[in-house]
């Protein structure tokens, strides 16, 4: 049984929403950008195929515990606390391991295959921020301060 | 006509009952931001109270014009001396101390008349509205852990004075997944930018959820108990606000609705067949497509079986590519020169000219070098 009418469609909703929202962010610098803060949005640009509260079907991807999360919608639309999925991946797991199951999930499955790019771009960036720095290596002293570190 | 949907009746634990009621037909109201955002426009005008400048303003002085000839302007100057006022410019309103341009007057116009069909076409637009999570997510509402939307409580959580303490509202609207938003709301509480603090309007915060109830029903007491949670407003379902339904002019505010509540919304708004019992000729407005769907109007059959099939056949237009040189590509050069195969299996290119360069005639040279 369908849960509401037919009234309201993705088209509409972003036709409602498009020019102003509570994740649009406009600013007047940068040739008046426009971002969104969505958690649905894989790529943080305001455009129709990246609104994830908008599409029906949408992928997330967020940091979590030093490892990915992936949030994906369910047929549930009408019933906010049912309707996404969340799937975490193994911290230790590589990172073209997480990239596989990102895409194995998703667009293999038909699920938004045009996010294919985007959803691995993310996973890579979150993946990427999480590994420790490492320590700049030692400077090698030239000159008169390599006489003076090898005369001590 | 598919069967009428249906929204789960919620429980005071905010686990769903067993109950269910048909989407009253208000809901399938459409969706017109244009007209709630005239309509708001139009209604926010209508609360406010005349102010101007005093009438005397600028004008307490018997300033007169020294006329021409005494090398000043012709402005009225103060008349007298013993003082510096004397001789200043006064009345015009670039003269320090004079009267502002265009004094404000208090019988401006600064109540709007809104057409009755027009603010009832808005309401129901916006309760529509607030039957999109997407919708209440975009006017920014933390409604992720709510479990349905459009939220309807059983109105046994709330006849015989149930719920007639703040403390009980406040875990009721916890146990339905609201909190988030009234904390929100809460964090939100800031000061004034400007004047306004003055002014009886202190402070800003965000709107949270609004309750919607039937007082006939339901009693009054739930007023009392949820008005001092901050950003919950109350309102009775008789007495829709679109002030209170769009907020700012924007749809989508997440409202919570006493079962009661919502079964009376058919009776109120009627349907698009059906006029409404308590509005005098009212119907609701319909649709002007039938599917707002872009995807599966253009998928339909249709449309699909009326379009011609595509032009071009298996050849497509190359877009943008890289240009590949038809000397070295050998693919390219085939592409170009169907007959450079042939030439090429042939061996064409390697074949020496069998014709010998014919003899110089003995003049030539002559010819040649004559001049």
């Amino acid at each position: 049984m369908p849960a509401q009418y037919e009234n309201i469609s993705q088209d509409l909703i972003w036709e409602v929403v498009r020019h102003r929202n509570a994740y649009l962010v406009k600013r007047k610098t940068g040739g008046g950008v426009q971002f969104s803060r969505d958690p649905m949005n894989l790529t943080n640009k305001h455009s129709r195929k990246h609104a994830g509260f908008v599409n029906e079907k949408a992928i997330g991807v967020a940091p979590n515990d030093n490892t990915v999360q992936l949030t994906t919608k369910t047929s549930k639309p009408h019933q906010p606390a049912k309707s996404t999925h969340q799937t975490s991946f193994s911290a230790s797991a590589s990172n073209r391991k997480v990239y596989k199951s990102v895409v194995n999930s998703t667009a293999k499955k038909g699920y938004r295959s045009d996010l294919r790019a985007e959803a691995v771009a993310r996973a890579s960036a979150i993946k990427q921020s999480q590994r420790e720095k490492k320590d700049a290596p030692a400077t090698k002293p030239r000159g008169a301060k390599a006489r003076k570190a090898r005369e001590e | 006509m598919t069967s009428r949907p249906t929204v789960t009746i919620h429980g005071g634990d905010g686990a769903p009952t067993k109950d269910t009621h048909p989407l009253p037909s208000v809901f399938k109201a459409p969706i017109r931001p244009d007209i709630v955002q005239a309509v708001h426009a139009g209604m926010a005008k209508n609360k406010r109270q005349p102010y101007s400048v005093s009438e005397k303003a600028g004008h307490q002085t018997s300033a007169e014009s020294w006329g021409t000839g005494r090398a000043v302007a012709r402005i009225p100057r103060v008349s007298g001396g013993g003082t510096h006022r004397a001789g200043q410019a006064a009345f015009g309103n670039m003269c320090r101390s004079g009267r502002m341009f265009a004094p404000t007057k208090i019988w401006r116009k600064w109540h709007q008349k809104i057409n009755l069909n027009q603010k009832r076409f808005a309401t129901a637009s916006a309760i529509a509205a607030s039957s999109s999570a997407a919708l209440l997510l975009a006017r920014g509402h933390r409604v992720s852990s709510v479990a349905e939307v459009p939220l309807v409580i059983s109105s046994t959580v709330f006849g015989a004075a149930a719920l007639i303490k703040t403390s009980a509202a406040s875990k009721l609207l916890e146990a339905v997944g609201a909190k988030a938003d009234i904390d929100k709301v809460k964090a939100s509480r800031k000061l004034r930018a400007g004047k306004g603090k003055m002014r009886n309007r202190r402070h800003t915060q965000r709107r949270g959820p609004l309750v919607v109830y039937d007082g006939e029903k339901d009693g009054k007491d739930l007023v009392r108990a949820f008005r001092n949670l901050s950003g919950v407003e109350t309102c009775s379902v008789y007495a829709l606000n679109l002030l209170q339904l769009a907020p700012g002019g924007h749809l989508g505010r997440f409202v919570v609705w006493t079962s009661n509540a919502f079964a009376a919304l058919d009776s109120v708004y009627g349907s698009t067949t059906e006029p409404s019992e308590l509005k005098r000729d009212f119907l609701l407005p319909s649709n002007l497509v039938a599917q707002p769907d872009l995807a599966k109007l253009i998928n339909s059959s249709e449309v699909q079986s009326v379009l011609r099939p595509t032009k071009g056949g298996a050849i497509t237009k190359r877009g943008v590519v890289q240009k590949k040189n038809p000397l070295r590509n050998k693919q390219i050069l085939l592409r170009l020169n169907p007959y450079a195969a042939a030439y090429h299996k042939e061996g064409l290119g390697h074949v020496k000219a069998d014709t010998k360069p014919v003899e110089k005639d003995a003049t030539f040279e002559a010819t040649l070098m004559e001049n």
